[in-house]
């Protein structure tokens, strides 16, 4: 058994332009591994070619090179979909059916038969608190249930690998609170989750590792707790002289002075408390001493608006 | 086949929920309900006007609803993006097309029943009899609009569903006319071989609609057809190869389509 849910190698994705239009690369050369049993973060401005990227994944379509495997065995393979599951952006289902009804027909494409399939989609229908409305039409629902319907109709085959574009967008904060807790749940039970989102901080909170896509090239990947460190603290403090400016540059601070008042930001790696006994030792008052951590948002907009690899 | 049996049920449930098809629907059992009171217009025998009548509503909205039906089946599902739900389901591509072409059957299949049976239920009051001959002609109007529908979800594996409407409509009315067309051309010995050979072609490729039509001798008692059993097979196993190529066409360009 292959130790990667998902491997691509030098996938490049090209869709030909009419007439005079130029070729676009939605996708170009992207190499990205995926683990058993992670939650992978796969993020990126719109644009970026996440959807592509998925929707090779899943055999929708076809790479222009490169390869894609999941599970093992080459992305698309249909006998490789008993083992995966894709909830899209704003999903939309038949509206018509009622939550059971819509849950019964994804669990007849697996060849679910009954009495299995009434009782998979009883459990299903309870874990996303959907019980009570089971039995009214799609069209009915409300925008939250309709996602959870969605992650429903994900689980109907207890896949090994769930896809999940947008898993949380435009949900109130209760139903934003319960698809994260069931993400972390999943991840418990041991799935691999691929989650595509915009929702930085609910990435931070749920992914164990992410990539940052930008203009269809990989331009970061790693442990969320690799990328993110490299915070700094900030010390605010009075009365102090300009003879410690210098001193705190050497210690790798930025300091700033104005009338007495002096805020420096100094790298979180244990260098401020040389920073602290140094103004004390110079008679100040130090009024606050307040870390900051790194966050995703601050990781990604610095890797965008940079638009280097790093 | 469950998958495909699944995606064909979810197409009928789906289809007589539309509006626009159900309006039709309504709007052709009304006008056939209310045919025998048009006798005093029609200045013909009351049996040629309530069958003549019948045919034609019949006809023309089985036509309609299958166009109109099939013409959105695939690029409906792309853009709402159920066919990403699906396709990454195990359910191969050529199961998805042939489950949406079941489905748009059995659709055409309820369609046909109502009016046939509003129809047959007509005639028999305002005729008195039971003619079993116009559930012939129905049937061969069914596979005609199966025809139909094979057609258009072929052109919508490809095209946007509004030139589908007219790609579709214009094979509809071409493959009625092709054959009276020909034998036109055929019996006129100024046309040039030039003429001539692109319309044989022609008519060897589109699907011979007007084979379908048998209502005359329905309406027309003293009109007869020849070995009549044999013609009526024939006719069916026409409908049923063709759609049967048709599908797998659908299926080649489908499996190379991207969404």
């Amino acid at each position: 058994m292959s130790d990667y849910a998902i491997k691509i190698n030098n996938l490049t994705k090209r869709y030909s332009g009419l007439w005079s239009q130029q070729p676009v690369d939605a996708v170009k050369n992207l190499n990205l591994e995926v683990h058993r049993g992670e939650i992978f973060g796969f993020l990126g401005p719109n644009g970026a070619g996440k959807t592509t990227t998925i929707k090779v994944l899943l055999g929708i379509i076809y790479p222009t090179s490169g390869e894609a495997y999941v599970l093992g065995k080459p992305a698309g393979d249909p006998q490789n979909h008993y083992q995966i599951s894709y909830l899209p952006e704003n999903p939309y289902f038949y509206d018509y059916m009622t939550g059971r009804e819509i849950l019964h027909f994804y669990a007849r494409l697996f060849g679910i038969a009954e009495p299995e399939r009434s009782r998979r989609v009883d459990q299903l229908l309870e874990r996303v608190g959907l019980s009570r409305a089971a039995n009214q039409p799609l069209r009915t629902y409300s925008k939250g249930m309709l996602q959870r319907i969605g992650l429903a109709q994900c689980l109907i085959n207890d896949p090994q690998l769930l896809i999940l574009d947008e898993p949380t967008a435009g949900l109130d904060p209760i139903a934003h609170i319960d698809i994260r807790d069931l993400i972390l749940e999943l991840r418990a039970q041991g799935k691999t989750l691929f989650i595509s989102s915009h929702q930085l901080s609910d990435v931070e909170i749920v992914c164990d590792r992410v990539a940052i896509l930008h203009k269809g090239e990989l331009v970061r990947i790693g442990k969320l707790e690799d990328l993110l460190s490299g915070g700094y603290v900030e010390m605010i403090a009075e009365k102090v002289p300009e003879a410690v400016l210098e001193p705190i540059r050497q210690l790798g601070g930025r300091p700033s002075l104005h009338d007495g008042r002096l805020v420096v930001e100094q790298p979180d790696d244990g260098s401020i408390d040389r920073v602290i006994d140094l103004v004390r030792a110079h008679g100040a008052h130090i009024i606050s001493v307040k870390p900051y951590r790194r966050t995703l948002e601050d990781l990604f907009v610095e890797t965008i608006q940079g638009g280097g690899r790093r | 086949m469950n998958a495909t049996f699944a995606i064909a049920g979810a197409t009928f449930g789906e289809a007589i929920r539309k509006r626009i098809l159900m309006v039709i629907l309504l709007a052709a059992l009304v006008i056939i309900l209310i045919s025998p009171a048009f006798e005093p217009f029609a200045g013909r025998g009351q049996r040629t006007l309530i069958l003549s009548f019948g045919f034609g509503i019949v006809q023309l909205a089985g036509t309609f609803i299958a166009i109109i039906m099939c013409t959105g089946l695939i690029p409906t599902e792309i853009e709402r993006r159920t066919i990403y739900t699906i396709l990454s389901k195990p359910v191969q591509r050529w199961s998805f097309v042939v489950g949406k072409y079941l489905g748009a059957v059995s659709t055409l299949a309820f369609v046909y029943l109502m009016m046939g049976m509003v129809f047959m239920i007509v005639s028999r009051i305002a005729l008195g009899e039971f003619d079993p001959k116009i559930a012939q002609g129905l049937i061969m109007f069914f596979f005609q609009s199966s025809l139909l529908a094979a057609v258009t979800l072929f052109f919508s594996t490809f095209v946007s569903p509004l030139v589908n409407y007219f790609l579709s409509g214009g094979v509809f009315l071409m493959g009625n006319l092709m054959s009276s067309f020909l034998e036109t051309i055929q019996r006129n010995p100024e046309i040039t071989p030039w003429t001539r050979v692109p319309i044989q072609i022609l008519t060897v490729i589109l699907p011979n609609f007007a084979n379908f039509n048998i209502q005359n001798p329905i309406i027309n008692p003293e009109q007869v057809l020849t070995d009549e059993v044999a013609y009526l097979i024939q006719t069916v196993l026409y409908a049923i190869v063709y759609v049967v190529l048709l599908l797998v066409a659908s299926i080649l360009v489908f499996n190379q389509r991207e969404m």
